[in-house]
């Protein structure tokens, strides 16, 4: 990070500088012959929050990427029963006391029980609506920042035209409704796609395309701003002076000393877009199958079941705050860890 | 009239709610059923044989025991957005005409509850109920004089002539039930371009309705018995002369000759009703004028208004829900009593199998076994048995002349194996592909459409199902829709306009007719039509029986997946709580603030 960035910490220090060491100390022994992202590791390892949400957020992973074996392994699946078999219609649509709480015992068949209503089982709504919760953001996180990168990489190196016509289009962006835009796209890809086989796959991929393109922006303007301070700074000068061509200045000499940044934009994208996504299936846009986080605290987030059945909501809704806060404060952390000028 | 499946949304940004209806006609009688599991209230339907009439009923209306008057009523109608425009004209929808007929807007003939809730069609603005001529083409109706509108002068035979020529202008008022009923009936309207479109402000160019002192003389263009079920419609009520009537203005703000007058309206969120002190109970049979004011909320959230019912507080004590949430029927059924009311609202829901390309009657009949009716009836937010119970045939229950058969000799029910059976006896490939659309904005639409895939598969089809973002009526009946044309399944929810078979078969099941959406159209059947409506008045409901039971078990073109009921909720200080027979509404007419 650039000086100005510094947090608060750093103000009671007289100098920027980095404290001056007796290179001949044991601390600075133990440092020495470590690039700065092993440093980085080990400040995080040494961060108990850190570690905490780093295994919270590597069980939701492997939620994700093993739903189908995790669903068998209980025996469960996404598979629409018949309702009447698993709900009673005139018991305001509840589970039966067999398929578990809120009227039965705990039962291995439902683990998680039953969805009113329907019948589905919860627990492979909940492991795949954790799947496609976290690949959408996981693709459009990657899309995103890629493109942010790119943009801002551009804009801040080669200044000029270049870089007023690259910062026209990020402020063009900025100004454009992100909810209206998805809102009104919905209809339109249902228009011209809703015959296809593969409409649920199209729709996943325009929630990619969308999320990505209204999340770009911010990581566009923070690596520009890094490039116009880093391209002033006498490495690259000498670059330049010994003839580099651009893409290797770009990317030899000024992407390695961006890693910071670019790491802390994502680890702040990736949550952000998991309750993006979750908020958008909530209102009906995005994913509309059901099998989504956000579909199934639709469908929960009624008095009446709420009541009877909290467990119902309460499900989707931990999975969305418990991934998205150890997403945020791992992100945080990794902050910290990657500034060197951070006391903890 | 259409009836798109009630859409209990319960999220911020509702997109789509269309659902207009109508449903004018008799209560008819399911089976009481829906006790609830957990010991409430056993409810019954009251029977009825259909359309009773009183033409000598006179005013005033017989007053209501222990009523009082003053008080506001608010009317919560959840999911539902109302009309858009109040012109008596243009109204074509339960929600709208429940209203306006009852309270605002008078026409030829109206309908009073009788003591055991059936509902009697009784004169209104004319003095009885007309006379026909020998072959039902000219129906005269004399205006009584002493009808009056909100601003104190007399409703006279001109405006009432010049409110029924509007009804004939389809392209100003192309929702309106004129361009059913009076397009088709009346005498030259289907040349008659209208007041407005046709540049005719005084509709001196249409000869089909005569004026002579306070008689008004409608001429016909085909024998019409029911014309004075039709003079029910608000539609064939008065309208002021020349441009104080112009629409779309006119919509926002009608002059009202009932007991209440429009105070405001939001079209979408609110109507304001306040009482009109012009009209006289003297001149009225069947209305009242006892709450000082009515408030309709539109577009409500259901869970929401069940919380503020069930909850009795001050707020809820005077007020009317039009609609129960399946999620509250358990607890509603114990705590309300008599203030929950079940209502049929002479409704069908109906799957329609495309006639050109599932051409076997037994591909037919396996799409009725494989229908899991009543898993779709819990999945889309029903409580089967109450709101949803099981149908036989197009005609609903209670209405004139239908018959009590089965078309396999016993009510068809979720019965794969049966399914398979029929298929394999069709000879046809197996699984037989079936296509039809969902409406994915939805979530219960959603779930329904997983139930029914779910029935169909086990069934020995393969079910492609289009998710649409706008309602599927506009898909169905939309022939060039590109999305339509690969369709094979297709349904319709239909409502009766007056108790007669009239109302639901030929707009069904007539080749051509616009929400024929199983595209049937056998010639015996269409002259069958034709021809029931020149029998005698006394034969036609029983034909129409007859033609109900013969199209079902010769080709089974439809497949009827429910007859439909309604909930309402009435607060506990609301008087008469009941319903109203003829609409399927609240009977708005009769209610009045306890005091």
């Amino acid at each position: 990070m650039s000086a100005d960035t510094a947090g608060p910490e750093t103000l009671g220090s007289l100098s920027d500088e980095p404290q001056h060491q007796d290179p001949n100390s044991q601390q600075a022994k133990e440092i020495a012959g470590k690039s700065p992202l092993r440093i980085a590791l080990g400040r995080l390892a040494r961060d108990k929050i850190a570690v905490v949400c780093a295994v919270v957020v590597l069980f939701f992973i492997i939620c994700a990427v093993f739903a189908g074996p995790i669903s068998h392994l209980f025996g469960v699946s996404l598979e629409t029963p018949l309702a009447s078999e698993r709900v009673d219609g005139l018991n305001n649509n509840m589970p039966k006391p067999e398929m578990g709480p809120p009227f039965g015992p705990f039962t291995w068949e439902h683990p998680m029980g039953v969805a009113p209503r329907t019948g589905n089982d919860n627990l492979a709504y909940w492991l795949y609506g954790c799947r496609i919760s976290l690949l959408i953001a996981a693709s459009a996180t990657l899309v995103a920042s890629v493109t942010g990168v790119v943009v801002g990489l551009l804009a801040g190196f080669l200044g000029g035209a270049v870089d007023k016509i690259l910062s026209f289009f990020v402020d063009t962006f900025l100004t454009i409704p992100f909810l209206l835009a998805a809102l009104t796209l919905a209809p339109i890809l249902n228009e011209r796609f809703a015959l296809y086989d593969s409409y649920a796959t199209i729709q996943k991929f325009s929630l990619v395309v969308v999320l990505a393109l209204f999340g770009w922006m911010g990581t566009a303007r923070l690596i520009r701003g890094e490039v116009l301070a880093l391209r002033e700074r006498e490495f690259v000068q000498a670059a330049r002076v010994m003839g580099m061509p651009t893409s290797r200045i770009l990317f030899k000499e000024l992407l390695p000393n961006l890693a910071a940044p670019i790491i802390i934009s994502v680890s702040l994208m990736l949550p952000a877009f998991v309750a993006a996504e979750a908020g958008l299936a909530y209102l009906g846009i995005g994913v509309t199958d059901g099998v989504s986080w956000g579909q199934t605290i639709l469908q929960a987030a009624t008095p009446t079941y709420f009541r009877e059945y909290p467990q119902y909501l309460w499900q989707p809704l931990l999975g969305i705050v418990a991934l998205v806060l150890s997403l945020n404060l791992l992100g945080d952390a990794i902050r910290d860890a990657l500034d060197p000028k951070t006391r903890r | 009239m259409e009836r798109l499946d009630s859409m209990k949304r319960n999220k911020p940004l509702a997109l789509v709610a269309g659902a207009a209806l109508l449903t004018l006609a008799a209560c008819g009688g399911g089976s009481s059923d829906g006790g609830g599991s957990n010991g409430g209230t056993d409810r019954e339907f009251g029977d009825q044989e259909g359309g009773t009439k009183d033409a000598a009923r006179k005013g005033p209306a017989a007053e209501i025991e222990g009523a009082a008057t003053g008080g506001t009523i608010t009317v919560y109608l959840p999911g539902d957005p109302g009309p858009d425009s109040l012109d008596p004209t243009t109204g074509w929808s339960v929600t709208g005409n429940s209203i306006q007929q009852a309270l605002t807007s008078r026409s030829l003939t109206q309908y009073a509850r009788d003591e055991n809730g059936q509902p009697v069609l009784v004169p209104d603005l004319a003095t009885d109920l007309g006379t026909p001529n020998d072959d039902y083409t000219e129906w005269t109706f004399t205006i009584r004089d002493d009808a009056t509108w909100e601003d104190g002068k007399p409703v006279t035979a001109e405006e009432v002539a010049f409110g029924i020529c509007r009804s004939l202008d389809s392209e100003a008022f192309p929702s309106g039930a004129g361009t059913e009923y009076s397009k088709t009936y009346f005498k030259d309207a289907a040349d008659y371009e209208g007041p407005y479109t046709g540049k005719d402000p005084n509709c001196e160019k249409w000869d089909g309705i005569a004026v002579d002192g306070q008689d008004i003389t409608i001429s016909m263009a085909k024998p019409f018995p029911d014309m004075d079920y039709w003079g029910a419609f608000m539609t064939m009520g008065p309208a002021p002369l020349g441009n104080a009537s112009k629409p779309p203005n006119y919509g926002n703000k009608p002059l009202a000759n009932g007991p209440y007058k429009v105070d405001s309206f939001k079209p979408n969120e609110e109507l304001v009703l306040v009482k009109n002190d012009q009209w006289s109970a003297d001149s009225d049979p069947a209305r009242h004028q006892y709450a000082d004011e009515f408030v309709f909320k539109f577009n409500q959230d259901q869970s929401k208004v069940d919380e503020i019912m069930l909850s009795d507080n001050s707020d809820s004590q005077t007020a009317v829900s039009t609609g129960l949430g399946s999620d509250k029927y358990t607890d509603a059924n114990g705590q309300l009593g008599d203030r929950l009311v079940q209502q049929t609202s002479q409704c069908v829901s109906t799957l329609t199998p495309d006639y050109d390309q599932i051409t076997d009657i037994n591909v037919r009949k396996a799409l009725a076994y494989a229908y899991p009716y009543e898993d779709v009836w819990i999945a889309s937010g029903e409580v089967p048995g109450v709101t949803r119970v099981p149908a036989n045939s197009i005609m609903p229950p209670g209405m004139a002349g239908k018959k009590d058969f089965q078309v396999d000799g016993e009510q068809i029910t979720y019965d794969p194996e049966k399914a398979k059976a029929l298929l394999e006896e069709a000879g046809v490939e197996m699984p037989y592909p079936i296509t039809m659309v969902y409406y994915e904005v939805d979530p219960l639409a959603k779930a329904a459409q997983d139930q029914i895939t779910k029935g169909f598969e086990a069934s020995g089809f393969k079910v492609k199902a289009v998710p649409v973002q706008e309602s599927p009526y506009n898909i169905w009946l939309d022939p060039d829709n590109k999305v339509n044309k690969t369709l094979n399944l297709r349904g319709v929810n239909w409502c009766s306009d007056w108790p007669s078979g009239s109302t639901m078969i030929p707009s069904l099941l007539r080749g051509g007719a616009v929400y024929n959406t199983a595209r049937f159209d056998e010639a015996s059947v269409n002259d069958e039509m034709d021809n029931i409506a020149t029998l005698p008045l006394e034969e036609q409901a029983d034909a129409w029986g007859s033609l109900d039971e013969e199209i079902m078990t010769d080709y089974f073109p439809i497949i009827p997946t429910a007859f439909r009921n309604d909930l309402f909720v009435f607060g506990t200080k609301i008087g008469n709580p009941t319903g109203d027979g003829s609409i399927g509404a609240p009977n708005y007419k009769d209610l009045y603030v306890m005091q």
